[in-house]
């Protein structure tokens, strides 16, 4: 079991999953592949189909709509696998919080393992919040 | 050659195919990345990343065939196992070959892509069939080409289809890439071979749809990981076998310093497979069939033309 | 030259057009009679070979405003045809069998500020969910979420 979680935090593969974002924190994720942060480096990798996911990026806010068809998508990954909350409007639902379109954060749709927050949040912050997510689960198996 | 002997080749086949083939894609990942300026993934990372596949559920679709869709990648798994016990047999004991082996490797090279075909169909997801459609294509264009080429080296070892023999031949009379026949046919293998592993710029059938992964759409976990290390055996299984009938320089008996040559060679040919993949644009299936049928073709015929004059 | 394609409108669509404002070199704001509009905006499609760009919607304090924006890529231009619709029951005949670009942001000018657009080959709900209240229109002046005593908001 923990040789099962060591290797996943040694190699994550990501997927990318814009629920209705402004794009913002979708072209900063992107940043992360370029030479000056390079997170392949870590082992992580941007992957096409959600199937082969261990880590779903979930950027923008659910709206109505989205939200339905954002809990079909994330339900599809094979276990085990972490949520990440990526940005402001999928973390908390900050700005688009009164919308008459908008009605849930991601906490209400399946939970989240990790929340990194930012308008958009800098490719740094989100490093730090993958590592963060990768030392709780090393230390909840020392438990 | 009893059955102990057959199941420790077997072995050591899968075992050295595993490891070098992991080390060919670590290769490719690191070249891509230095190449973008990047720093790039640690040395065990292929094996980090079919452990943690292991360790993940296999989720079975629920239009997905079941057999067929679990048992694809074992079909390609098993070939590439026994191309590369057969190819570690010929390095050994390149006198002991069984005739006709030539053709077997080539035969059995073709199921990788094959078991990949049957997965993509047996997943019941219309972008896995387009994906496995695109896949038979690329399989009707390139082999064309790749089985003229085959017969230069066949050609100029005197005509026998033996690879042992072909191997033995070439250490004798000098390598079959050492002529105009054997450059062009061994130009056009490297070519074919590109498209054999599926890499940019023929991987339309792969990555055309790898905006959602493609024919591997819906696999995931072990039976996902089966498939890649298929691909990652496929890369140290095809250069080799190109190796052995061009080059020939797996003849390690004659000197050892052969075999340092080979290493260097290998890692020649994964250099051009990489750079290659880092400087081209992928191509629509339609340039590909055209390429390998109306480019590259005529010249496989003169090569085999060039080769039977003597050239 | 720019007056061409002004000239040409006002010949073939005579009283149609209500009025015509050029506010720069680049945008012409032609305001048509809600009857005729599919039939003028017909003309730009097909006979003038302009790109139908987008559509605006508002709720103005005079009426509900419409503004077609046809893009001349040619001649660097935009005609914007404005149609000024009864601020009490807003309605005019759809472009979407003409311009057959027109049919989506017609289903959202029709879901947020509900607006009738007659002959529409296939309205219905584009952004808001299907079991969106009807009646209720986001995009209103009068529109009031849950905080200032409306019905619909953010608790459902």
């Amino acid at each position: 079991m923990s040789l099962k979680i060591k290797a996943l935090t040694k190699s994550i593969w990501v997927f990318h999953l814009a629920a209705s974002p402004c794009n913002n924190c979708d072209i900063e994720i992107l940043d992360l592949l370029t030479p000056r942060w390079d997170i392949e480096r870590f082992g992580i990798q941007l992957i096409g189909s959600v199937r082969h996911a261990d880590a779903i990026l979930v950027t923008g806010s659910m709206n109505r709509k989205a939200h339905i068809r954002l809990k079909r998508v994330i339900e599809q990954a094979a276990k085990p696998c972490f949520v990440i909350a990526l940005g402001n409007c999928a973390c908390s639902m900050e700005m688009f919080g009164n919308s008459y379109n908008q009605m849930h954060c991601l906490d209400d749709v399946t939970e989240v393992h990790a929340y990194i927050a930012g308008c958009p949040p800098k490719p740094e912050a989100m490093i730090q919040g993958v590592v963060a997510l990768i030392q709780a689960q090393l230390a909840a198996l020392k438990k | 050659m009893g059955v102990i002997q057959g199941i420790g080749y077997l072995a050591g086949g899968f075992i050295v195919a595993a490891v070098v083939g992991m080390f060919a894609h670590w290769f490719d990942r690191k070249i891509t990345a230095r190449v973008q300026w990047r720093v790039g993934p640690p040395l065990f990372q292929p094996l980090y990343d079919f452990v943690k596949l292991l360790a993940k559920e296999v989720v079975v679709p629920e239009g997905a065939s079941r057999f067929l869709f679990l048992s694809a990648p074992l079909f390609g798994l098993a070939a590439t196992t026994v191309v590369s016990a057969l190819l570690l047999r010929t390095v050994i004991v390149p006198g002991d070959t069984f005739l006709g082996d030539l053709i077997v490797v080539i035969y059995l090279l073709t199921i990788p892509s094959q078991a990949v075909i049957l997965g993509s169909f047996a997943s019941a997801n219309p972008l896995a069939s387009l994906g496995g459609s695109r896949e038979m294509k690329l399989i009707l264009s390139y082999e064309l080409p790749f089985l003229l080429v085959v017969l230069v080296p066949v050609i100029k070892a005197g005509g026998t289809i033996r690879l042992g023999e072909i191997v033995q031949y070439q250490a004798t009379h000098g390598a079959a890439i050492a002529s105009i026949s054997g450059v062009i046919a061994f130009l056009i293998a490297l070519i074919c071979m590109q498209a054999k592993l599926a890499k940019v710029p023929f991987d339309a059938p792969e990555a055309e749809t790898e905006i959602m992964g493609g024919a591997y759409i819906e696999y995931s976990g072990a039976a996902l990981g089966l498939f890649k290390l298929t691909q990652w055996m496929m890369m140290y299984v095809v250069p080799l076998f190109l190796m052995m009938l061009f080059i020939g320089a797996i003849n390690w008996r004659q000197t050892w310093w052969n075999l340092v040559f080979a290493v260097l060679i290998y890692i020649g040919i994964l250099l051009f497979i990489t750079l290659v993949r880092n400087t081209n644009a992928r191509l629509r299936i339609d340039q590909i069939m055209k390429f390998f049928w109306a480019r590259l073709t005529p010249f496989a015929v003169l090569a085999v033309i060039l080769a039977f004059l003597g050239l | 030259m720019a007056d061409e394609v002004v000239e040409g409108l006002k010949n073939k669509f005579g009283d149609a057009i209500v009025e015509i404002h050029e506010k720069s070199p680049d945008r012409t704001y032609v305001t048509v009679a809600p009857p005729r509009l599919p039939d003028v905006a017909e003309y730009l499609y097909k006979d003038l070979g302009a790109r139908f760009s987008i559509a605006s919607g508002m709720h103005m304090a005079h009426g509900f405003e419409i503004l077609y924006h046809f893009a001349l890529d040619a001649k660097h231009r935009f005609i914007d045809l404005r149609v000024i619709l009864d601020p009490e029951r807003p309605s005019v005949d759809s472009c979407a069998t003409r311009v057959p670009a027109t049919e989506w942001i017609e289903r959202e000018m029709w879901e947020l500020l509900g607006i009738e657009f007659k002959g529409h080959p296939d309205m219905r709900h584009l952004l808001l969910t299907d079991d969106w209240p009807d009646g209720n229109y986001p995009l209103r002046r009068d529109w009031k979420d849950w905080r200032e005593g409306g019905e619909h908001g953010n608790q459902e």
